[in-house]
């Protein structure tokens, strides 16, 4: 009997039938987790995922305060995530192809604007119809429809050592000529740079270099109004004479940075705080605050000051909001989100990092509630110079036209202006050669999208 | 006579739960991520729709994965002899009985039991530009007029990710070539004195011939982690500056995490897999260490 057991034991486990249900394994192995993982998560009606981009321990207690009067009214558990800035984005679409997408994530609409484009975003007019003031110009509309409840904003600008300019008989300047001459004059390196001009593919150089084509006008797109699209604008006539005007210009401000060809806002930031340079810049107000943090000694020394106009004033635009995703709680998340910005704790938020994350709501900006705060109090300058700011800005999504542009993720979300500073900067590639390089990788991912 | 069956069933019960978990944790995931590079897979949406070989067409035709494989060799080879080479002259030094070798012995086997992330933060912070204590002792020594941009700079950041990696796993080298050398018989140095050979020669003719089946399996075991090494090129320069320290590895993150489309990684994954296989058969035709190791007995 033990023998007839074996002998059978021996015909099932042959090489063959081994194989054959290893490659059915396989193939159950390649397709089953797409059939399986979407049904794996139904929407959970008692339960909210949060993905925050900010991570400030200030925010986080604020966070888990409105979290627990929402659960307490709604019933509703909310479980917070804090990947952080730089990964942010990296964990959204992992969640997402896990098919386990979070209800909330609050980040920069300009990236969010890769889950509207995907129509991973949910419809969210009625909660901003319900929480009012937001201004059109904050709005991210997509397929006609609200995709983003803007929360806050953050200027683009400059920040200098009033005590060093001071020192040197230079003053802040006001045109693209005027920063050269004031860089050149406290340049002293390597103690001491005039200013910073990272070249790097980074965060940091891209926005400052879109910044300085704002100011000179310079659009990537243009809106075709008879085929009813944008197109690439940069390599076309004028636009393409100030592009390399602008590159041209960052290359020669570069003589007074440091090479700073890794450059991104940590490396922004610490050589100012280490005073290692006498003006650098950022989108808000954090550099501020880790001067505060780490050189309390040179913090009222560090004012605010415009970038230089050229041929208009205006700058990169950061808005930040909560984004409502599909497949998800979305009716939890709506609740939430409307709790949370009339929460009284919701001010509370705004003083997590001081006058960087501007209320998207200009009232609340010169409500006596928002500047009850002993930073902003501290700091009046920086609350009236960003008044003073206010609607110069402008989102790099309706920066090329009235209709709202879906391909600015081609070139901003890779970096692309990082990029040709880089060439320009570092590699030393002719302007023109680096913009028309530039245009074909952006026509070719346009292709690529299809 | 032990039972057959009961023979099988013992050899399936303690191979069994082995193979179950290398399935789950290699051979699935390897199996899923050869599948998607057949499909259209974007980050921000859990659909995926068939393309075949689209993304194999459109990833040959591109000059990044063609750049990104040249320094995947650059490094590879790099970063294997330098490891080759320290490991060896490490190992020389520390074969020898002296006074505290056990202390010094695992003093230069420390890195390679660091985390990389110290390994890296604190090269970065060796070779920063403005702050580190390398161009400081240059400066200080005269040896430069301006510091060096050892990352950051488009000639010095393959040297300095290739030498952050050699500094990490050259003590596992070290580790491999002095258990070898401390099983050499004594007598071949003997002999080769007796006839005169002076210690280059000693070294030429006995130590090295010794240690050639071992030094041809670190090369090869070496050159595969190293074409594979993703996190210590990530941490120390993220594939910068413009590219030039970016191999297939981070070529394969970027796809997936800048430019959101996971279907063309997994190809780039794949096209790894396959260099990685040509390779190594390359590699066995040439130089056999089955045959050096029947040699070697």
């Amino acid at each position: 009997m033990k023998e007839e057991r074996g002998k059978h034991l021996q015909r099932r486990i042959t090489r063959r039938t081994f194989m054959k249900y290893a490659g059915a394994a396989g193939v159950a192995a390649a397709v089953g987790p797409q059939i399986l993982i979407p049904k794996a998560r139904g929407a959970k009606k008692d339960q909210v995922v949060f993905v925050s981009e900010e991570s400030n321990p200030k925010a986080i207690a604020v966070y888990e305060k409105i979290n627990a009067d929402f659960e307490k009214n709604a019933g509703i558990k909310v479980t917070m995530e804090y990947p952080g800035f730089a990964n942010i984005h990296k964990r959204v679409a992992t969640l997402i192809a896990a098919g386990t997408p979070p209800e909330i994530v609050w980040y920069g609409a300009g990236q969010a604007m890769n889950l509207a484009l995907e129509d991973q975003l949910a419809d969210v007019g009625d909660v901003i119809k319900e929480v009012g003031g937001i201004p059109d110009s904050l709005r991210m509309i997509y397929k006609g429809a609200d995709r983003s409840i803007p929360t806050s904003q953050q200027f683009t600008y400059c920040w200098y050592r009033k005590d060093l300019y001071q020192q040197k008989g230079v003053q802040p300047f006001k045109s693209w000529e005027e920063f050269v001459n004031v860089a050149k004059a406290l340049n002293n390196p390597p103690n001491l740079y005039g200013c910073i001009v990272p070249s790097a593919e980074s965060g940091a150089s891209t926005i400052l270099f879109e910044t300085f084509l704002m100011t000179n006008d310079v659009h990537w797109f243009e809106w075709n109004a008879s085929k009813k699209q944008y197109e690439v604008a940069l390599d076309k006539g004028a636009n393409k004479k100030r592009a390399i005007e602008t590159l041209d210009y960052l290359y020669e401000l570069h003589k007074y940075s440091p090479e700073a060809s890794t450059y991104n806002w940590a490396e922004l930031m610490s050589t100012y705080v280490t005073e290692k340079a006498a003006t650098s810049y950022y989108v808000g107000a954090r550099l501020l605050e880790q001067v505060m943090a780490n050189n309390a000694r040179i913090a009222d020394a560090t004012v605010p000051l415009a970038f230089p106009k050229r041929l208009t004033d205006h700058f990169f635009l950061s808005i930040q909001g909560f984004h409502i995703l599909n497949h998800s709680n979305v009716e939890g998340a709506k609740q939430y989100c409307k709790f949370f910005v009339k929460h009284p704790d919701c001010i509370k938020w705004y003083h997590a990092v001081p006058l960087h994350i501007i209320p998207a709501s200009r009232e609340v900006l010169r409500s006596a509630k928002y500047q009850d705060n002993p930073v902003i109090q501290k700091r009046m300058d920086v609350l009236n110079f960003l008044d003073s700011m206010w609607g110069k800005g402008v989102p790099l999504y309706y920066w090329d036209g009235k209709e709202l542009n879906p391909f600015i993720g081609l070139y901003h979300n890779d970096n692309l202006g990082g990029w040709m500073v880089a060439m320009r900067n570092i590699k030393e590639m002719k302007p023109e050669a680096v913009i028309d390089e530039a245009a074909d990788k952006i026509r070719k991912k346009m292709r690529k999208m299809g | 006579m032990k039972d057959p069956t009961h023979n099988k069933l013992w050899i399936l019960g303690t191979t069994v739960p082995a193979l179950l978990f290398l399935t789950l944790i290699a051979y699935l995931p390897i199996t899923y991520a050869i599948a998607i590079s057949f499909f259209k897979k974007t980050a921000f949406s859990p659909k995926m729709s068939w393309v075949g070989l689209k993304n194999y067409l459109w990833l040959l035709g591109e000059a990044d994965l063609w750049s990104a494989l040249g320094r995947s060799a650059v490094f590879t080879v790099g970063s294997v002899l330098v490891q080759i080479a320290w490991g060896l002259g490490v190992a020389l030094l520390l074969n020898r009985a002296f006074r505290g070798q056990t202390l010094v012995r695992s003093l230069f086997i420390l890195p390679y039991l660091l985390p990389t992330i110290v390994v890296a933060l604190v090269f970065q912070w060796l070779l920063n530009q403005e702050y580190g204590v390398i161009n400081q002792v240059l400066l200080q020594a005269g040896l430069v007029s301006r510091p060096i941009n050892f990352i950051g700079g488009l000639k010095t950041a393959m040297y300095s990710v290739i030498g952050t990696a050699s500094w990490q796993y050259g003590s596992f080298v070290a580790l491999m070539v002095l258990a070898r050398l401390q099983a050499i018989n004594p007598k071949l140095y003997e002999a080769a004195r007796v006839c005169g050979a002076g210690p280059l020669r000693c070294f030429w003719d006995v130590t090295l011939p010794n240690l050639k089946t071992t030094l041809l399996l670190l090369a090869l075991l070496r050159g595969i982690w190293m074409f594979n090494k993703f996190d210590i090129i990530y941490l120390v320069t993220r594939g910068g500056p413009l590219k030039v320290t970016e191999t297939l590895p981070i070529y394969a993150y970027r796809l997936a995490f800048e430019e959101f489309d996971f279907g063309l990684a997994a190809g780039v994954c794949t096209f790894m897999f396959v260099v990685l296989v040509l390779g190594s058969i390359v590699y066995f035709k040439l130089f056999d260490p089955t045959k050096e190791v029947e040699v070697g007995r």
